[in-house]
């Protein structure tokens, strides 16, 4: 009894604490998106999910999209049929933090294609997956589990700013073609890069 | 003052940007460069330098007042500064001389740089030949970050001229800070990783007075970054507590910065330490499929092993038994009995991968380690033994698990012979059977659970396959009046499976505490007896007599031992408590002795008896020597323990003397490594 009594009581630390783990069960949550839809990880069964934190005043991220290297992740992922949801964190009065109609606008001039561009406030969502950085990217599996998670790139490091992004060794890209040819993902965790992620405080 | 650009929020900007740094401005732009939030200043210990020599220089940054930028790993977040250097032929720039960091939280995250201020170093070495003056210029990227980040580039140059080196302006800022560049450690020291923590211990010399510490990981994925680091100081060593890494990356070595605060002056040392004890274990190169077959024909040799012999008896009995009713019937029972495995082979590994989610360190039979667990099973195989011996019928609520054998063909009893021959069988490892479990620990999730299952299915596969070829039962004898002999017989495995687990349960609770258990034992059998003789009595005396077994099964439940009361060491067994009188008797008897002084509290400690004083090698040469070993325990401070500490001019454990039979005792060093003791124990006689 009292063993199950701790076991609940580890399994409870284990959900507050931060991080997920490659490999196992994606944790599901429910945001807000900006049509003011609720979205929940568990619409998308069956299908390959693509997480993407962002924050679009971060240079880390405008980087990213104005050099298309963003779009065009996206849309390989769309090709595939995978479900890309991008995810801000940022708590109101941060960086990054934005209305519905101002995310939708980002969306449009920056021909982005995210499925759903979701709102996470209160960054529970961000810490749920121990999201740190802006870009994070997240690839989970049809069956909900966890295949990837880090950086977009190996371009983060000291000689970011001077590098071609298109060049760079893409691991969104990667792991998605590698579960599209049912093989094991190669790299299953790189170091995010990037901003911090700015959750309330 | 010069202002090439900030970026603002916009990306139009950042595409800008992009453009620039792809076609950088070539001009002389002089040694300062402002951009509105910082400013860098390429600063040199003298204009003059001569050939095929070294010459120190430095990025000065200067920030406004709470921005910082980034260490060459920046934590959770942010980036290190490059320099790219435009240098004349022949001339060579070195990397980066980092000076130490400091710690900038970023709630909920933690980075590591400069705040306000930084001087980024570099040695310049010129060749044999050049003519001066020359012009030495450096293209920097950089990110000045509050809340926010700017990501900043700037050039700037200086000229110099040739000649003998003279002492310029900034040359005792330059060296000042070169002091400050992370040294080796002076010291041994090393890392080692136990359950789920990692512990980095060094020497230290003298009395210096550590009052901070903290370690700068170079690399990301083994250190968690955000976690605070537990610092603890003994007298001639000290250890830094560490959590790992929210997410892991596979490495075998750690690299970093230890930054100490000695005596209120603040010093950086470099670290490259090999990572002991690390989870890479041959183990993992056995695939998931060899993993799956050995644990499957583990499953099936695990029936022969002792601890699960009484419950094959029970067992076969009831085939013998069931072999006259349908055969539909038998293969009925065959399958629950095969679900009862394996329902509880699924539980077991669903409670490994939550423990382990947990950062439990758990391994097979862990539910042995519950007092409580053992404590319930030995009621268990009494009771079972002695309904073997009489003729008990017991109440229909009662029977599930107690009328195992016999009386009872219902479906129920099946299921729990079946979860019953798990949980008994849980102490055994069969042949082939540790590789792959060692497998399962290691693997996530599902695969773990496909590991556990074969066992299960290999476990189950022999009734399985009585039940489906009950001609195979054709070779045993019909049932009859050896049955009653035979099932009387059996009731002594049960009880000798008693005997052990009291045995098992002794090694985790006091005397005192299997002793309540033991007479908890003899009450079931009183309960047990007091049914039987009722049985048919009037039903009054029979109620009555119910009522009051009840009572003494819930009295002897009560009497079980809840938490261990002692797991401190592996050596427990063996120990002999230290007193000083003990050991002044034992060296008149002229015994080598070793003694052992630790705390429960004590990090250092715990993990010296981890990695040696707990190892094999270890005990058989302490046993094979003859070496009497004595524990001082110091967890709850004892002024007889203290006075010996003292003695050895010491204020705290840990502390390891070797006494030979003869002279002097030998202090071992702090931080103790397997090898190092086998040195020491061989050493003496």
């Amino acid at each position: 009894m009292k063993y199950l009594i701790t076991l609940l009581f580890l399994l409870f630390i284990n959900i507050t604490s931060a991080s997920v783990t490659t490999d196992l069960s994606a944790p599901n949550f429910e945001l807000v998106d900006s049509h003011g839809k609720n979205i929940s990880l568990s619409n998308f069964e069956d299908n390959t999910i693509v997480l993407e934190w962002t924050n679009h005043d971060c240079p880390y991220v405008a980087k990213h999209y104005a050099t298309g290297n963003m779009q065009n992740t996206q849309e390989q992922a769309k090709e595939e049929g995978v479900v890309w949801l991008t995810i801000i964190s940022s708590a109101p009065g941060t960086q990054g933090y934005v209305l519905p109609d101002k995310a939708n606008e980002l969306t449009s001039t920056r021909n982005a294609e995210p499925n759903h561009v979701l709102f996470d406030p209160e960054g529970g969502v961000g810490k749920m997956y121990g999201a740190k950085t802006t870009p994070h990217m997240y690839v989970i599996d049809k069956k909900g589990v966890l295949r990837y998670q880090g950086a977009i790139d190996d371009a983060g490091g000291r000689s970011f700013w001077t590098k071609n992004l298109l060049e760079a060794d893409n691991y969104v890209k990667n792991a998605l073609s590698d579960l599209q040819n049912k093989q094991e993902v190669s790299t299953k965790v790189s170091k995010p890069y990037g901003c911090s992620v700015k959750y309330k405080s | 003052m010069k202002k090439l650009y900030t970026i603002g929020h916009n990306v139009r900007l950042a595409a800008l940007l992009l453009l620039i740094s792809f076609f950088p401005a070539k001009s002389f732009t002089g040694s300062y460069f402002d951009t509105g939030e910082s400013s860098i200043n390429l600063i040199t210990e003298s204009y003059q330098v001569n050939t095929k020599d070294t010459l120190l220089v430095g990025i000065e940054f200067k920030l406004s007042p709470g921005w910082h930028t980034y260490w060459k790993n920046p934590g959770d977040s942010g980036e290190g500064a490059t320099i790219k250097w435009d240098l004349p032929p022949g001339f060579k720039a070195s990397d980066i001389l980092w000076p130490g960091p400091e710690r900038i939280p970023v709630d909920p995250l933690m980075t590591y740089g400069y705040e306000d201020k930084a001087l980024l170093l570099t040695k310049i070495e010129t060749p044999e030949q050049f003519s001066g003056p020359v012009t030495i210029s450096a293209k920097v990227n950089w990110l000045t970050c509050k809340h926010i980040c700017i990501p900043q580039e700037g050039e700037v140059d200086i000229t110099l001229m040739k000649g003998s080196k003279t002492i310029g302006k900034f040359a005792t800022k330059l060296k000042e800070i070169a002091l400050t560049i992370p040294k080796n450690f002076p010291t041994p020291s090393r890392v080692t990783e136990i359950n789920e923590k990692i512990f980095l211990q060094f020497e230290k010399e003298g009395s210096s007075n550590i009052s901070e510490a903290y370690f700068f990981p170079n690399e990301y994925g083994l250190i968690s970054y955000v976690k605070d680091q537990k610092l603890e100081t003994n007298d001639n060593s000290f250890s830094l507590q560490l959590d790992p890494a929210e997410v892991r990356v596979e490495t075998n070595k750690l690299e970093g910065v230890l930054k100490l605060k000695i005596d209120e002056t603040e010093e950086f040392y470099k670290l490259d330490l090999p990572l002991e004890g690390a989870s890479g274990s041959p183990i993992l190169a056995m695939s998931l499929l060899t993993g799956i077959v050995f644990a499957f024909l583990g499953g099936i040799i695990l029936n022969a092993m002792p601890c699960v012999f009484p419950i094959l008896s029970i067992k076969i009995l009831g085939f013998i038994e069931q072999s006259q009713g349908s055969k539909e019937k038998l293969i009925q029972h065959g399958l629950i009995f095969s679900a009862g495995v394996l329902t509880t082979f699924l539980a077991i590994s669903w409670l490994l991968i939550f423990l382990r989610a947990s950062g439990e360190a758990i391994g097979w039979g862990y539910q042995l380690q519950s007092p409580w667990v053992v404590s319930i099973l030995i009621y268990l195989f009494v009771a079972i033994g002695i309904v073997f011996m009489s003729n008990i019928v017991l109440g229909s609520s009662l029977a599930n698990f107690g009328s195992l054998a016999k009386n009872r063909n219902d479906l129920l009893s099946s299921f729990f012979t079946g979860v019953l021959a798990v949980i008994v069988a849980s102490p055994c490892t069969a042949p082939f059977m540790g590789p792959a479990l060692g497998l399962a620990l290691l693997q996530p999730g599902l695969k773990s659970i496909a590991i556990f299952l074969a066992l299960g299915v290999g476990f189950s596969l022999p009734y399985l396959m009585l039940s489906i070829y009950p001609q195979l039962l054709s070779r045993l004898p019909k049932p009859g009046e050896w049955m009653q002999t035979f099932k009387q017989i059996m009731a002594f495995p049960m009880w000798a499976a008693a005997l052990w687990l009291a045995w098992v349960l002794s090694a985790q609770v006091g005397m005192q505490s299997v002793f309540a258990v033991l007479v908890g034992a003899l009450l079931i059998a009183l309960a047990l007896w007091l049914i039987e003789k009722t049985q048919s009595s009037d039903p009054f005396l029979r109620r009555i007599s119910m009522l009051f077994s009840l009572g003494i099964i819930i009295f002897s439940v009560w009497l079980i031992p809840f938490n261990q009361e002692d797991n401190s060491s592996n050596l427990r067994n063996e120990v002999n408590n230290f007193s000083d009188q003990k050991l002044s008797s034992l060296r008149s008897e002229k015994k080598a002795i070793f003694v052992n002084f630790t705390a429960d509290w004590c990090i250092t400690c715990k993990v010296n008896e981890a990695i040696a004083l707990d190892q094999d090698n270890v005990k058989n040469l302490l046993r094979e020597k003859n070496i009497v070993y004595l524990k001082a325990d110091w967890t709850r401070k004892d002024q007889e323990i203290a006075s010996i500490l003292a003695r050895y001019g010491r204020t705290g454990v840990p502390l390891y003397l070797l006494f030979p039979s003869e002279g002097d005792p030998i202090i071992l060093p702090e931080l103790l490594t397997e090898n190092l003791l086998l040195d020491f124990l061989n050493k003496i006689n």
